[in-house]
């Protein structure tokens, strides 16, 4: 019986093998333009790459349907890496290997890994609304595209709000929450920059992962400090914690603003939409179903016989997706319309930088990207939880954009 | 002063919450003597099919409560059927890694069977916190304590005085000698699973109400190693105890020690605290020892 | 490896203790380290370069972890930890004080070896299951202090890159290039363990794991051979930090958390305790299973919906194959894979006549 299964699992084994030397995707079609899409859809950050990729694919889809990019299909090649930076590298060669012009990055460990190979391949990638905020100098890093709203630009733009809405209060104390890792302390300079010039008073509390239990940290926020507004950067499940115990301590949600990690429908519906209600929230890309684009999508599967996907009900993250792979799409055709075929990684960088005045309705903000700044402006929108969903506070927006360029500066005095 | 009682109060709420996923860590290891690493996919389990029972299906709550336990207990026979039955009398770590597996497994068939999106879980405790004599403290943490303290009472005089819980320490003690003695393993393993079945049914239930009901979930789990360890691993009195005190310990550390070192003392203090006491209790606060001879 | 024994004739105990006691395993083994060195790299495309770094560099880190827990007997959930800190020592060294590779390389297995040592020493009081979560806190502490003392993490980023390695002025860039870097600092890894094992160090490793008691009678220093335990695999946690750090280019403490060291222990569990043999499959199967697993569902998968359909179904199965087959393997054979691997060899052994 022992020697039987023995064999069984060797049989097995060798089967494995075989099946993943005859993969038909090893061999491709020259005339196809390979897009790498990292994705989790397992994994940690798994609840946003579930709405997000079918954002993505969908978009590049509704592109293929239409005739593709200057008449040329595009391929998405979407691979899950669980978060995991030794499968993110497996991935970007995997990428790289199948001819891949642009890479969409995913998760900011995975972006610091995989920084220096893109420069050295020549392979743009893109870390939108994540990934290391320096990155929007484009001298520095040529082949990192911030391409949304950068940590640093969502500090800027939330302190910004809070000044038009204080009417100069006199001692405004602001108290920055955040989650304890790389990633979650990247705003933190820009916040004592903009702290010192504006002269109110900060004080930051740090949520150590997983971010599931921090009652102490919102208890001293409520009862020691008594701030007039709380920013918030959470990841995970630790968003809706954070509004259900600020709602707990009686904490008026509308003096609270989260990060673009932590403004999506999901995290409403965990802690309650009606404990929520009144939350802030930053977007880089629109939310809600209302876009031109959105609704081609829909009509693309009705012309299929099928219903639109679930997914398009999460729409913070479906649309970043369509965002993701509308930018992309942008930068293929920019390097085609200037550059001609072949479609090479370098070319695409350039289309990236010229990307401009993009808006597919309202989806994408006002977008400049130039060689200077990968980050095309860091253009942000607030939006409120009203009554069950997310309701525009402000149009499209950016601040201090001086306090940035003197980070970028140090940054780059400082190297590393 | 009185932030003080307020961060320990509250760290004490929410060590009875930890306390409730390290019940079903202890129960397996007091009956099998394994380490289960998928105790907080266990739980994250439960908490799936309470939400889709109450907001897909629209079941009452008690409905809903009690599918969610006959559910775990099934899924906890299963998981004993299939994958710890054939390890018995295996070397302890083999069954430990089976558990690492599980947890794969249950990451993959949570998403998979119930949608990777946010949950929610309504209960109908109010939100709005008491005030106890100028105290805040919510009212699902009571809820927590009272059925954690229930918890301890019933498996507590389970083990010490029923027939089939003196049978099962005596399987933790020697699956051998139990089994000389005619005593079937196979069933209090089972019967041991279906417990933390039921524990982490509640688990579920609780903690999807707190955190909404995602892969996330399964988070709870890394919560309980400090617990179980400072408690003891075989001590049910010895979980509640650990997670009183590493709640408490984690609540005043985070408002005290916090603001000097930059952040995220709740993250190492538990343990090392916990590495403290090992220091001088090696078998955890009220875990049994083990006697060696030669 | 077929190793027929046939006509293999002992005639002193040296012959007994050979590294290789039988001479058809010295050419296999010969036959193995030719492939890899030569025809392998040269014919591989970068891709499959890529994916073998990973392997070889996790097969370093198996062998650490089994010198550890397979031999000693001391289960360890702080192998990850260990790993960082030879990764910050070597960017440390690297960039600050501009240290060569090699040099950067041994300080900081030297340094995952002594915070390594320091870790073990609760050791001295506790055991099995117990250590294994105090270890577990040596994990945590490590990823705090490296998150958030500056002067490590060189700045709120917690991540510091480094250069190229380079080795008597040549630059190391390619994939192929840092195969064969890998492959030499592994292979010596692979050499000084099979080596350590034959010394009155290594047999005191696995009295220990076998009845500490009974070793201690028998005049052995439990405290400083565990000690020495948690140095030498530590030391072999730090030169797999150090590769990682000089493969991706940049030390970030995110790639070693809990999560990578559960992988290692299953790397060692799965592929067998206390065996070299063991170590390597073991690496291999957990770094490939993923892997081959996308492959594999992509491959059934593709052939009847299109990749972004199913793409949410795919993935949680994966993950449900991954928890299946370890489950697998573990029920075929709880010894692991070099058990399943001596059970295929023996049956060759004697083949073609078994009785």
């Amino acid at each position: 019986m022992r020697k039987r299964l023995a064999h069984l699992s060797v049989a097995v084994a060798i089967l494995v093998l075989v099946l993943a030397l005859v993969n038909p995707e090893v061999t491709w079609a020259t005339h196809e333009i390979v897009v790498g899409l990292q994705c989790d859809r397992t994994g940690p950050v798994q609840t946003i790459g579930v709405f997000l990729c079918p954002g993505f694919h969908d978009y590049v889809k509704l592109v293929n349907k239409k005739g593709g990019v200057e008449g040329h299909k595009i391929r998405v090649i979407e691979i899950d890496h669980k978060y995991e930076v030794p499968l993110g590298v497996e991935a970007y060669e995997r990428f790289k290997q199948q001819g891949a012009v642009s890479v969409s990055l995913y998760g900011t460990p995975n972006v610091y890994a995989l920084t220096p190979r893109l420069t050295e391949d020549k392979i743009p990638g893109t870390s939108p609304g994540f990934g290391r905020a320096d990155a929007t100098d484009g001298t520095r890093f040529p082949y990192v595209f911030p391409i949304a709203a950068s940590y640093w630009s969502q500090a800027t733009a939330s302190v910004k709000y809070i000044l038009d809405h204080s009417k100069g209060k006199k001692g405004l104390k602001i108290a920055f929450l955040y989650y304890d890792n790389p990633a979650g302390r990247e705003p933190l300079p820009i916040f004592e920059k903009l702290a010192k010039r504006e002269g109110f008073e900060l004080r930051t509390f740090a949520v150590p992962p997983p971010g599931i239990e921090m009652s102490a940290q919102i208890l001293d926020i409520a009862q020691r400090f008594k701030p007039d507004w709380v920013i918030t950067h959470l990841f995970g499940r630790s968003p809706s914690v954070s509004m259900k115990e600020l709602r707990r301590v009686g904490f008026p949600m509308d003096h609270v603003i989260g990060f673009v990690w932590g403004a999506a429908e999901a995290d409403a519906e965990a802690a309650g939409w009606s404990t929520a209600e009144g939350y802030l929230g930053i977007q880089f890309a629109g939310v809600g179903s209302d876009f031109p684009i959105l609704k081609e999508i829909a009509k693309m599967y009705r012309d299929e016989g099928k219903d639109p996907p679930r997914e398009m009900n999460s729409t913070v993250y479906y649309n970043r997706g369509v965002l993701i792979a509308a930018l992309h799409t942008e930068a293929i055709r920019q390097a085609i319309k200037r550059f001609g075929l072949p479609v090479t990684g370098e070319k695409v960088k350039k289309g990236f930088e010229s990307i401009k005045g993009f808006t597919l309705e309202g989806l994408v903000p006002p977008l400049e990207i130039t060689p200077n700044d990968h980050e095309g402006g860091g253009w942000v929108r607030i939006y409120q939880i009203k009554g069950g969903k997310w309701a525009p506070m402000t149009d499209w927006f950016k601040a201090y954009g001086d306090v940035i360029q003197e980070a970028l500066k140090e940054a780059a005095a400082k190297g590393s | 002063m009185d932030f003080f009682l307020q961060l320990l109060v509250n760290g004490l709420m929410v060590g009875a919450l930890y306390a409730l996923v390290a019940l079903g860590f202890v129960l397996i290891y007091k009956a099998t003597d394994a380490i289960n690493f998928a105790q907080g996919e266990l739980v994250m389990i439960g908490g799936f099919i309470v939400a889709v029972l109450l907001g897909s299906y629209g079941f009452p709550l008690v409905v809903a409560v009690a599918g969610t336990i006959v559910a775990m207990i099934v899924l906890a026979f299963g998981v004993e059927r299939m994958i710890l039955r054939p390890l018995i009398g295996r070397p302890v770590i083999a069954v430990i890694m089976a558990t690492i597996g599980l947890a794969s497994i249950l990451k993959g068939i949570g998403p998979l069977l119930f949608r990777a999106e946010t949950k929610n879980v309504p209960l109908p405790i109010p939100d709005a916190p008491l005030f106890v004599s100028g105290l805040l403290i919510s009212p699902i943490q009571i809820v927590a304590v009272a059925i954690s303290l229930i918890f301890l009472a019933l498996f507590g005089s389970f083990f010490l005085r029923s027939r089939i819980g003196i049978a099962m320490r005596a399987v933790a003690d020697s699956q051998q000698v139990a089994m000389a003695m005619g005593i079937s393993v196979e069933r209090y393993f089972a019967l041991a699973w279906a417990m933390a079945g039921i524990v982490s049914a509640i688990g579920g239930i609780i903690w999807g109400n707190l955190l909404g009901v995602d892969v996330h979930l399964s988070l709870v789990g890394l919560k309980v190693f400090p617990v179980v360890i400072l408690g003891g691993l075989d001590s049910i009195l010895g979980a509640v105890v650990g997670g009183l005190i590493v709640g408490g310990v984690e609540s005043v550390a985070a408002g005290y020690i916090d603001p000097y070192v930059g952040g995220g003392t709740k993250d190492f203090i538990p343990y090392l605290l916990m590495i403290v006491i090992l220091m001088i209790r090696p078998y955890g606060l009220f875990g049994k020892e083990i006697i060696e001879r030669v | 490896m077929i190793n027929r024994e046939c006509g293999v004739l002992k005639t002193s105990y040296e012959a007994d203790m050979a590294l290789y006691p039988i001479p058809l395993a010295r050419s296999t083994v010969l036959g193995i380290a030719i492939i890899v060195f030569l025809p392998f790299p040269v014919l591989a495309n970068d891709y499959l370069l890529s994916v073998a770094n990973l392997v070889n560099i996790a097969i370093l880190g198996a062998l650490g972890l089994n010198i550890l827990t397979g031999y000693t007997g001391q289960v360890s959930l702080g192998h990850g930890a260990f790993m960082s800190v030879g990764a910050y020592t070597a960017a440390i060294l690297a960039t600050r004080y501009h240290l060569p590779f090699w040099l950067a390389l041994a300080a900081g297995g030297v340094m995952a070896a002594a915070v390594g040592s320091f870790f073990g020493i609760p050791s001295l009081r506790i055991k099995g299951l117990y250590l294994a979560i105090a270890t577990l806190a040596g994990q945590f502490i490590i990823e705090w202090s490296l998150n958030h003392i500056t002067w490590i993490s060189g700045g709120i980023q917690s991540s510091i890159y480094v250069p190229r390695p380079a080795l008597g002025g040549y630059v190391i860039n390619t994939q192929r290039g840092m195969y064969y870097l890998i492959l030499i600092v592994v292979s010596l890894g692979i050499v000084a363990a099979m080596n350590l094992f034959r010394t009155r160090v290594g047999r005191a490793f696995v009295a220990i794991r076998d009845h500490d008691v009974a070793a201690e009678i028998i005049g052995i220093n439990i405290f400083r051979y565990k000690l020495l335990s948690f140095a030498i695999s530590s030391f072999y946690a730090g030169v797999t930090g150090v590769l990682y750090t000089y493969y991706l280019g940049i030390a970030n403490y995110e790639q070693f958390t809990i999560v990578t060291s559960v992988n290692f222990l299953a790397m060692i569990i799965i592929g067998g305790l206390g065996s070299i043999l063991g170590s390597i499959f073991g690496a291999a199967f957990i770094t490939l299973l993923p892997i081959l697993l996308r492959y594999v569902v992509e491959g059934i998968g593709g052939l009847f919906f299109t990749i972004s359909d199913v793409a949410g179904v795919l993935t949680n199965l994966q993950l449900i194959l991954f928890g299946g087959l370890i489950i697998f393997f573990l029920i075929v054979e709880p010894d692991g894979l070099k058990k399943l691997w001596r059970n295929i060899t023996d049956y060759f052994r004697v083949w073609p006549f078994p009785y």
